[in-house]
């Protein structure tokens, strides 16, 4: 037995001695540190790319070796921007493909475009431009955009403080389309600024919010602008569900409330995103039981409200708010 | 888990003793812990230009109770439910409060056959298949840093090479009166990860060990270990397995006053994803042989082996570390003018649980190469074939010795042919002065140092590598009353060369070199007084100057001044 076994043991000793001294792992070093090289020119595939019926643009490039790459497409008009990054040693329709989307807004709008490519550690830039012939569209239920100023059906509530400001506004800020709604004031005795109510009636729907019925597939998304240098906002969304169907939402008793509350303390705008089923419950911004089911039921949503808060005892707060929109995943704005 | 061997005589022996005694013991207990820690930290930074926006000086800490009621409703079965209340200091009117339940479990015997145990589980099984190496861990701390280290420990579930799951699992065993003493079964499954319905599906880890003790001497084992997504559970298709076989295998006998035992294990493994490119299929072996030398009446035992582990074996209940180099500190995260984010220091090594993983990860994990280059995932670290030798002195008058040497290369090179080797030699030792010199309380002296070198002649210059890093710990404990030590210690890690760490895609494959230079020494000087209430409750005041210096530049240098009180105790 003894000798058996010894002998097994020697002849996996023997057997395992390997090396592989004629292949490596990975990318060349070598190469991969060598000088750089543009082996084929930056270029884009569309003079005008028509992004409205789902045409994309394909930029593509080949280096000599792999190098970490970084596409920034600006419109000339608008200056939004889109920003593509990657490590590779080609760009092609895997990795450099554009369909329209935003990184940095405004949005972008049917305008000439500049793409830069950067390269890592390499001083010179490439530049290659294209047109935008029709801009992207986004699938989704617009709950407000502002670009048709305030829906009769909708609700405001304005408090009386100082330097109130609560409107639509038209000016070079506004991320998407023309127009973006302003929410400022001073209100030293409340939290509240001002709210604005959705209800699901103000779009012609009969009594809910036309969603799916999964809240898995339902997101909600708006962009919010925080102001520089002005104290926190909080901008607060309340998601008032119709349980019993009786057209109104009742929350002392028999209706669920889902809430999201988001603290603006960035400045720009930001694009703000979250699924419908991640919603929570808050009272006093502290996590509540909801009064109905306890179920999230998108395709009983009947209304929304959008509340402006800020701590009363800082003063002045201000924020903006456009483009709120339900879509089936998250917003590629 | 998978290394209690039991027959089932054994096991029917021990539950009707435990059934006897139930019949006198409560049917409920309370166990647990309590700690309270409290700290007042100062950070100094060393720019150019003076760090005015970094909050340099904090105090903060918490309390908690780990409050866990085992029941046992009869002979065979027990539940431990283990909650925990935390509460950070400074918490206004219960905000920093948390409720969490931290334990869970149910284990019992079915038949008097069959033991199980269903919710928390600590698994382990081999090195090469399921196994937390704690390859970056100092050993033989100095009872000044164990006492922070091992509340890491605590709180990540850390216990002889465990890792945490959540599943089932169950073992039963034979016993022969011929020809084969023993044959024990086991096996588990847990969930790595559920499914969120689109993208992710559920992910399973299974796994089986079949053991054969022949006798005293020879005993043999079969191992799988599996990974593998449910297929059906996500509407994504991309489905990922993992499959580890393996056997292992120990025979030892005597020769006059020397005990031999020659143990071994070799194995197979493949790693794919069912849409990944063909280059992500990856599949190797690996063998791993030792013998070991005991000579008992000189406390003194020699072992010697050969470890080889393809470049593409995978096993990532092996392979995946216990530190996350990625994660962020959650103390001084961020410091100088520019707010970048602070390097972790020995300090988070030793004593900082936001950075340690209590799951496994199918990619691979990153690693330090200033701290472990050799063998990051243990002796499971792929693309590494050599010997290794060591020695274990330990006499019971109180002094200890061990050292262990690794001689390895690759098998395959890293962006070039040229193949790197790969030296570490561990020494430690500790001496417990009391026992020499017949004295009662403890007086305690420990040790140690590690030196690893990484080198590399490359086809050209740029591909040469030469790293050298040195570790070493020292440290004291002297009791000078009944239940107060005096305690203190230094550790220290130096860094110096070059090396082109791989960054590996989410397939584990090598798709680009970084080029790191190194010139880095950090330190932690720490003293201590600790007053023992018994052996399960202590507290103890704690100083510790951290010392970050890294003269490439890389990143701004540092130090950090903590003084902790601490305050442990377990029931």
């Amino acid at each position: 037995m003894k000798k058996y076994f010894l002998l097994a043991v020697f002849a996996l000793f023997l057997t395992s001695c390997r090396k592989e001294n004629d292949t490596y792992e990975g990318v060349s070093i070598q190469e991969l540190y060598s000088d750089f090289l543009l082996l084929d020119n930056f270029k884009v595939d569309k003079d005008s790319v028509d992004f409205a019926n789902g045409e994309k643009a394909t930029f593509t490039a080949k280096f000599n070796k792999p190098v970490n790459w970084t596409i920034t497409i600006t419109g000339q008009t608008s200056k939004a921007k889109k920003i593509i990054t990657g490590q590779s040693k080609t760009i092609d329709v895997s990795n450099g493909q554009w369909n329209g989307s935003t990184t940095e807004f405004p949005m972008f709008s049917k305008e000439h475009c500049v793409a830069q490519l950067t390269i890592d550690n390499v001083v010179d830039t490439f530049t290659v431009s294209t047109n935008i012939k029709s801009v992207k569209v986004n699938p989704g239920f617009i709950v407000a955009d502002f670009e048709n100023g305030f829906n009769p059906s909708w609700t405001k509530f304005v408090q009386s403080g100082a330097n109130m400001d609560f409107n639509i506004k038209t000016d070079s800020l506004c991320p998407q389309g023309a127009k973006y709604l302003k929410m400022a004031g001073t209100v030293n005795w409340d939290y509240l600024i001002g709210l604005i109510d959705f209800p699901a009636t103000a779009y012609g729907t009969p009594k809910t919010f036309p969603l799916n019925s999964n809240p898995d597939n339902v997101y909600f998304n708006c962009l919010i602008y925080g102001v520089p240098n002005t104290n926190e906002s909080l901008v607060l969304f309340q998601f008032k569900e119709d349980e019993d169907g009786n057209g109104t939402y009742n929350n002392a008793t028999t209706d669920d409330e889902y809430d999201y509350q988001i603290t603006v303390n960035w400045s720009g705008w930001k694009l703000i995103t979250i699924k419908y089923s991640d919603l929570v419950s808050l009272s006093n911004g502290q996590p509540a039981t909801p009064h109905g089911n306890s179920v999230h039921n998108p395709d009983k949503l009947a209304k929304i409200s959008m509340l402006h808060l800020a701590n009363p005892a800082n003063g002045f707060a201000s924020s903006k708010l456009d483009y709120i929109i339900f879509t089936d995943a998250p917003l590629e704005p | 888990m998978m290394n209690l061997k039991r027959s089932f005589a054994l096991l029917a022996s021990v539950f009707i003793l435990n059934s006897a005694v139930a019949q006198q013991q409560r049917m409920v207990d309370f166990v647990g812990g309590a700690r309270s820690i409290m700290t007042n930290n100062q950070l100094m930074v060393h720019d150019s230009l003076a760090d005015t926006s970094t909050v340099k000086r904090n105090t903060g800490g918490y309390a908690l109770i780990d409050l866990g009621v085992n029941i046992r409703p009869n002979s065979t079965t027990e539940i431990l439910g283990t909650f925990r209340i935390r509460n950070n200091y400074g918490g206004f009117w219960g905000a920093g409060v948390t409720v969490d339940v931290r334990e869970l479990w149910l284990k019992g015997i079915i038949g008097n056959i069959v033991r199980y145990q269903v919710g928390d589980l600590n698994l382990k099984q081999t090195p090469f298949t399921f196994y937390n190496h704690h390859a970056d861990r100092f050993d033989s701390l100095p009872s000044v840093f164990a006492l922070q280290n091992d509340i890491v420990g605590y709180e990540k579930f850390y216990s002889n090479n465990t890792w945490r799951q959540q599943g089932a699992n169950v073992d039963f065993g034979f016993t022969f009166s011929k020809w084969i003493e023993e044959i024990n079964f086991s096996a588990y499954t847990t969930r790595l990860n559920a499914s969120n319905f689109s993208t992710i599906p559920d992910r399973l880890f299974s796994g089986a060990t079949v053991n054969i003790v022949q006798s005293k001497h020879f005993e043999i084992n079969y191992n799988v270990a599996s990974v593998f997504d449910v297929k059906g559970t996500a509407s994504a298709s991309n489905n990922f397995h993992n499959n580890v076989n393996t056997v292992n295998t120990s025979y030892g006998s005597s020769i006059g006053a020397l005990d031999w035992k020659i143990s071994g294990e070799a194995g197979q493994s493949d790693y794919a994803y069912s849409e990944a490119p063909d280059e992500s299929d990856l599949s190797d072996y690996f063998i791993y042989a030792k013998g070991e030398i005991n000579w008992k009446a000189k406390h003194l035992s020699i072992n010697g082996g050969y470890l080889n582990v393809g470049p593409d074996f995978r096993s990532i209940g092996a392979q995946s570390k216990d530190v996350n180099y990625s994660a962020l500190t959650n103390y001084y995260e961020r410091y100088t003018n520019s707010q970048s984010l602070r390097p972790y220091s020995l300090y988070d090594l030793l004593s900082n649980d936001a950075i340690y993983n209590t799951g496994i990860s199918t990619s691979t994990a990153a690693i330090d190469a200033s701290i472990n280059n050799v063998m990051p995932y243990g002796i499971a670290t792929f693309n590494r074939v050599g010997g290794f030798a060591g020695l274990n002195y330990s006499n019971p008058k109180g002094y200890y010795l061990t050292a262990t040497h690794f001689m390895l290369n690759e098998i395959r090179g890293q962006g070039t042919t040229a193949l790197k080797d790969l030296n570490s030699t561990e020494i430690n030792a500790c001496v417990e002065v009391n026992k020499l010199l017949n004295f009662k309380k403890t007086i305690k002296v420990q040790g140690g140092v590690t030196y690893m070198t990484t080198a590399r002649s490359g086809n050209i210059t740029l591909e040469d590598v030469d790293l050298k890093t040195t570790k070493y710990q020292v440290g004291a404990e002297v009791e000078v009353s009944k239940g107060l030590d005096l305690l203190f210690g230094i550790v220290s890690l130096d860094t110096k060369g070059n090396e082109f760490i791989a960054e590996r895609n989410q397939y584990t494959v090598a798709d680009y070199f970084n080029k790191v230079d190194y010139k880095l020494n950090e330190s932690i000087t720490a003293y201590g007084v600790r007053y023992r209430f018994d052996s399960k409750i202590y507290i103890c005041g704690l100083f510790q100057h951290t010392k970050y210096t890294d003269d490439m530049h890389t990143n701004v240098n540092y130090a950090v001044d903590q003084f902790s009180l601490i305050y442990n105790m377990t029931f």
